[in-house]
C-alpha cells in the first residue's frame, strides 16, 4: 500500500513538472500569438499587457499587403522540397559507399568530408557566388537547392552511421539473391533506415526553410524572395513594423508543424525491425 | 522489379525536374545579360540602356520607389531600370559579396554611414564633376555630408536623417514643467528629466527611498551613436576623429566633461543605461511606448511616434556648456558603382537628377515620411511642414541643419563605432573609470583607423 502511494505522488511530481515545463516552453509561442494580434502601441506599451484588447486580426491580412508573400511561400516550398529530396538520395548514396563498398581511399575521403564541416559557411559564400555567377545562375532559386542536391558532410554522417549498423547477413542473402550493389542499397536497405532519413528530411526542411544568408545574396528581385527574406523585408531601415513581422513569422511556422506532427512517428520507432528474425 | 521500375520514374522525374528549373532560370538569366551586353557594346544614341539599381526595401516604401521608377522611365524611354533589392540587414552584407565578385548593381542606394567605406575603397564613382554641373548646391539639404575632406562628392542624398529633441508633452504636463525650448544646454535638460523620473513605487529623485535602480519612467532615453552620445559630445566640443578623419581626439577634457554628464545621469536613474534598455522589447520602443519623457531621436522616430499614437513635439537639441550646439545627420544616399560602363554611369546619373530636382519626386517620397527632403524648396513647403499632425515643430529639424554634422565617417566607421560601444558601455554600466574608457577607446580607435590608412 505505501509502496503504491509512493509510487503514485512520484508520478504525480513528475506530471507537474512535465506540465509545469510544458507551460515554459508554450509560453513565447503564446506571447508571440499576442503580441501579433495587437496595435503597435500596445506593442510597445510599457508595462506589457499580455493579453492584447482588442484583436487586430487584420494584421495578419495586413501581411499579405505588404508584400508578395504567396510568392515567398511558393518560393520557399519549391526551394525546401526540391532540397529535401535531393539530401535524401545524395546522402543516402554517398553514406551507404561509405558504409558499405571497398574502393581505394575510403576512410581519407570519409576523412576528407568531415573535415569540410569544419570550414565556416561565411568563408566560401565569395567563391560560391563565383561558381553560380559562371553558372548563370544568380538570381534564380537553383542555387539554394542544388547544393543539397551533392550531398552534405553531415548528412553523410548520419546515413553511414545507419547504414553500418545493418548485420551484414542482410548484404549477403541479397547478393545470394541476386542483387546487385544498387538494388541492395535500394529495395533492402533504405527501407532499413526510415528513421535517419527521416532524421535528414527534417533536418534539411528546417534549414532551408528558415535560410537567410543565402537566399539573401543569391536572390536580387523581391518576386524570388523566400519566406524569411520576405518577412524581413516588411520591416524598413527606420521603422519595425513589429507586430506584421511576428504574424508574418508564426504563419511561417504553420508548414513546419505541419512536417513535423507527419514525421514524428519516423522519430519515435527506432530499429527494432532490424534485428535477424 | 516492380520497385526497380518505380524508382527509375521517381529518378527520371526529379532529372526533368532539375533540369526543367535549371533550364528555366539559366535562359532567362542569359537573355538579360546579352541585351545588356549588348547595349554596352553599342554607339548609337537611341539604343536603350538598362542599369541595374540596388535598394534596401522596406514594407510601404518598396510600392513608391517602383512607382517612381515607372515614372523615370516613362520620362526616360532610352533608360531601362531593373531592380534589386533586400532587407536593409541583409543588403549590405550581398553588397559586399557582390563588390567582391564583381556583380554589384550599377546604382545602389546607401546607408549614409556607408558612402565612404565604399568610397574609400574604391567602389563607387567620384561624382564631383557633375554634382558640380548639374546641380545647384544652394537648393540642396546635406550635399556637403558626402563630401570627403578633399572636397570630393560620392554620393547624391536621397533622403537625410537629422536629430532632434522628442518630448512627450501628456508626461511634461502631468509633472507640471515647461516644455523643452530652444535655449535649453544638456544640464537643463537633467534638470528638468530629473522632475521627470519615476520609480516603481512613484518616488523621483530626491525622495526618500528613490531606487535609481527600478524605474518605471525615464526622463531620457539614450542609445547608440546618433540617437545617444555623440551630438552631447560634439556640443560639449569634444568628438572622436579631427578634421581630416584619421586621427583620434577621444581623451579630451571636453569629452569627459560630455561623459561625466551621461554616466551621472545614467547612476541617478535619469538617463536609461545599457541595461534599463535590455528589458524593453528594443532600445528604439523606449519614447514610443511612454515610458521616457524625452529621446534625442532622429526624423524617422516620427513614424513609430505617431503610429503609437503619442501626444509629442520636437525641438531643437540642447546647447552644450560653451553655447555649441551639434545636430548628428545621416544622408542615405544614390551612389553610382566604379566599374560600370560610361554608359550606364550617365543612365544611372539621370536617375539621380531626377531624383533630386524633380519637386514632384521629392513630394512623393516625402509623403511616406520617412526622411527630410533632400531638395530645400520641398522641405520648406507644406508637403514637408504639414506631413502629419504630429510633431507640429517640424521646422526643428530644418533649422537643425544650421549646426548639423555627420558622424565622422570614413572608411572604417562601423569598426571603430562598435569599439567605442564597447568602452563607452562600460563606463555607463561603472565596469571602469571615464578615464580609463576615454583611454582605451583612444587607443584602439587609432589602432583601428592607423591599419586603414597607413598602407
Amino acid at each position: 500500500m505505501k509502496v503504491e502511494r509512493n509510487f503514485f505522488s512520484a508520478k504525480a511530481i513528475g506530471y507537474l513538472i512535465i506540465t509545469v515545463s510544458a507551460l515554459i516552453m508554450v509560453m513565447p509561442f503564446v506571447t508571440a500569438l499576442f503580441n501579433s494580434l495587437k496595435t503597435y502601441a500596445e506593442f510597445t506599451a510599457v508595462p506589457p499587457r499580455w493579453i492584447p484588447e482588442l484583436f487586430q486580426w487584420s494584421n495578419y491580412a495586413e501581411v499579405f499587403k505588404l508584400g508578395n508573400f504567396l510568392d515567398y511561400t511558393a518560393n520557399s516550398f519549391l526551394v525546401t522540397f526540391l532540397s529535401v529530396l535531393g539530401a535524401l538520395l545524395s546522402c543516402s548514396m554517398v553514406g551507404f559507399a561509405f558504409a558499405r563498398l571497398k574502393f581505394p581511399l575510403k576512410n581519407i575521403l570519409f576523412v576528407m568530408v568531415l573535415g569540410t564541416m569544419m570550414i565556416p559557411p561565411v568563408v566560401i559564400i565569395i567563391p560560391h557566388f563565383m561558381i553560380f555567377k559562371q553558372m548563370n545562375l544568380l538570381d534564380t532559386l537553383t542555387p539554394l537547392w542544388l547544393l543539397e542536391c551533392l550531398a552534405q558532410p553531415f548528412g553523410i554522417f548520419l546515413m553511414r552511421q545507419a547504414f553500418m549498423s545493418i548485420p551484414k547477413e542482410y548484404e549477403e542473402s541479397a547478393k545470394l539473391d541476386g542483387c546487385n550493389p544498387f538494388q541492395t542499397y535500394w529495395r533492402i536497405f533504405m527501407p532499413m533506415v526510415r528513421p535517419s532519413l527521416a532524421t535528414v528530411a527534417i533536418f534539411t526542411f528546417m534549414t532551408k526553410w528558415n535560410e537567410i544568408l543565402a537566399p539573401s545574396i543569391y536572390l536580387t528581385s523581391n518576386e524570388k524572395f523566400t519566406l524569411p527574406i520576405g518577412i524581413l523585408s516588411l520591416s524598413g531601415q527606420w521603422f519595425g513594423n513589429e507586430q506584421y513581422m511576428v504574424a508574418a513569422a508564426l504563419m511561417s511556422l504553420i508548414p513546419i508543424l505541419i512536417v513535423f506532427l507527419f514525421a514524428e512517428r519516423y522519430f519515435v520507432s527506432n530499429f527494432t525491425n532490424s534485428g535477424i528474425k | 522489379m516492380k520497385q526497380h521500375k518505380s524508382f527509375s520514374i521517381l529518378l527520371s522525374i526529379i532529372l526533368v525536374m532539375v533540369i526543367f528549373i535549371a533550364g528555366c532560370s539559366s535562359n532567362s538569366s542569359t537573355t538579360d545579360n546579352e541585351s545588356s551586353n549588348e547595349n554596352d557594346t553599342s554607339n548609337s544614341e537611341e539604343e536603350q540602356v538598362t542599369i541595374n539599381l540596388g535598394f534596401y526595401s522596406g514594407g510601404e516604401s518598396d510600392e513608391k520607389m517602383q512607382e517612381l521608377i515607372d515614372g523615370f522611365m516613362e520620362k526616360h524611354p532610352e533608360i531601362k531600370v531593373t531592380t534589386q533589392s533586400a532587407p536593409y540587414g541583409q543588403f549590405f552584407q550581398k553588397l559586399d559579396t557582390q563588390i567582391a565578385a564583381g556583380e554589384a548593381p550599377d546604382i545602389w542606394l546607401s546607408d549614409g554611414v556607408l558612402v565612404m567605406k565604399y568610397a574609400e575603397r574604391g567602389a563607387v564613382k567620384d561624382l564631383t564633376e557633375w554634382v558640380n554641373r548639374d546641380l545647384n548646391k544652394e537648393e540642396y539639404y546635406g550635399l556637403e555630408f558626402n563630401e570627403d575632406t578633399n572636397g570630393k562628392y560620392w554620393g547624391v542624398p536621397q533622403g537625410i536623417q537629422i536629430g532632434a529633441l522628442y518630448y512627450n508633452k501628456d508626461l511634461f504636463d502631468q509633472a507640471g514643467v515647461d516644455y523643452p525650448n530652444e535655449d535649453w544646454t544638456w544640464e537643463d535638460l537633467k534638470e528638468v528629466a530629473a522632475k521627470l523620473t519615476i520609480d516603481a513605487s512613484d518616488k523621483k529623485p530626491g525622495d526618500e527611498g528613490f531606487n535609481s535602480d527600478n524605474i518605471k519612467q525615464f526622463g531620457l532615453t539614450f542609445f547608440s551613436i546618433t540617437e545617444g552620445w555623440f551630438p552631447v559630445l560634439k556640443s560639449y566640443g569634444g568628438g572622436i576623429l579631427n578634421d581630416s578623419l584619421n586621427k583620434s581626439i577621444i581623451n579630451s577634457d571636453e569629452n569627459k566633461q560630455a561623459l561625466e554628464w551621461m554616466v551621472d545621469g545614467m547612476s541617478r536613474g535619469i538617463i536609461t543605461d545599457p541595461a534599463d534598455l535590455k528589458s524593453f522589447q528594443s532600445s528604439m520602443a523606449v519614447f514610443p511606448s511612454g515610458s521616457a519623457a524625452m529621446r534625442i531621436g532622429i526624423y524617422a522616430r516620427v513614424l513609430a511616434a505617431n503610429e503609437a499614437g503619442l501626444n509629442y513635439d520636437v525641438t531643437v537639441l540642447p546647447k552644450g556648456p560653451d553655447g555649441e550646439r551639434f545636430s548628428p545627420v545621416i544622408a542615405n544616399s544614390w551612389v553610382i558603382n566604379d566599374s560600370t560602363s560610361d554608359k550606364k554611369a550617365k543612365a544611372a546619373w539621370e536617375w539621380i537628377k531626377y531624383w533630386a530636382t524633380e519637386d514632384e519626386v521629392q513630394k512623393e517620397w516625402a509623403a511616406l515620411g520617412e526622411a527630410v527632403p533632400v531638395k530645400k524648396s520641398v522641405a520648406n513647403s507644406e508637403v514637408f511642414l504639414n506631413a502629419s499632425d504630429k510633431p507640429e515643430n517640424r521646422e526643428a529639424f530644418l533649422e537643425s541643419f544650421d549646426f548639423a554634422g555627420t558622424l565622422d565617417t570614413n572608411a572604417v566607421w562601423s569598426e571603430w563605432v562598435a569599439k567605442f560601444n564597447e568602452h563607452a558601455q562600460r563606463a555607463f554600466l561603472k565596469e571602469s573609470t571615464i578615464d580609463e574608457a576615454l583611454e582605451n577607446a583612444d587607443k584602439d580607435i587609432q589602432e583601428i583607423v592607423d591599419e586603414f590608412y597607413k598602407e
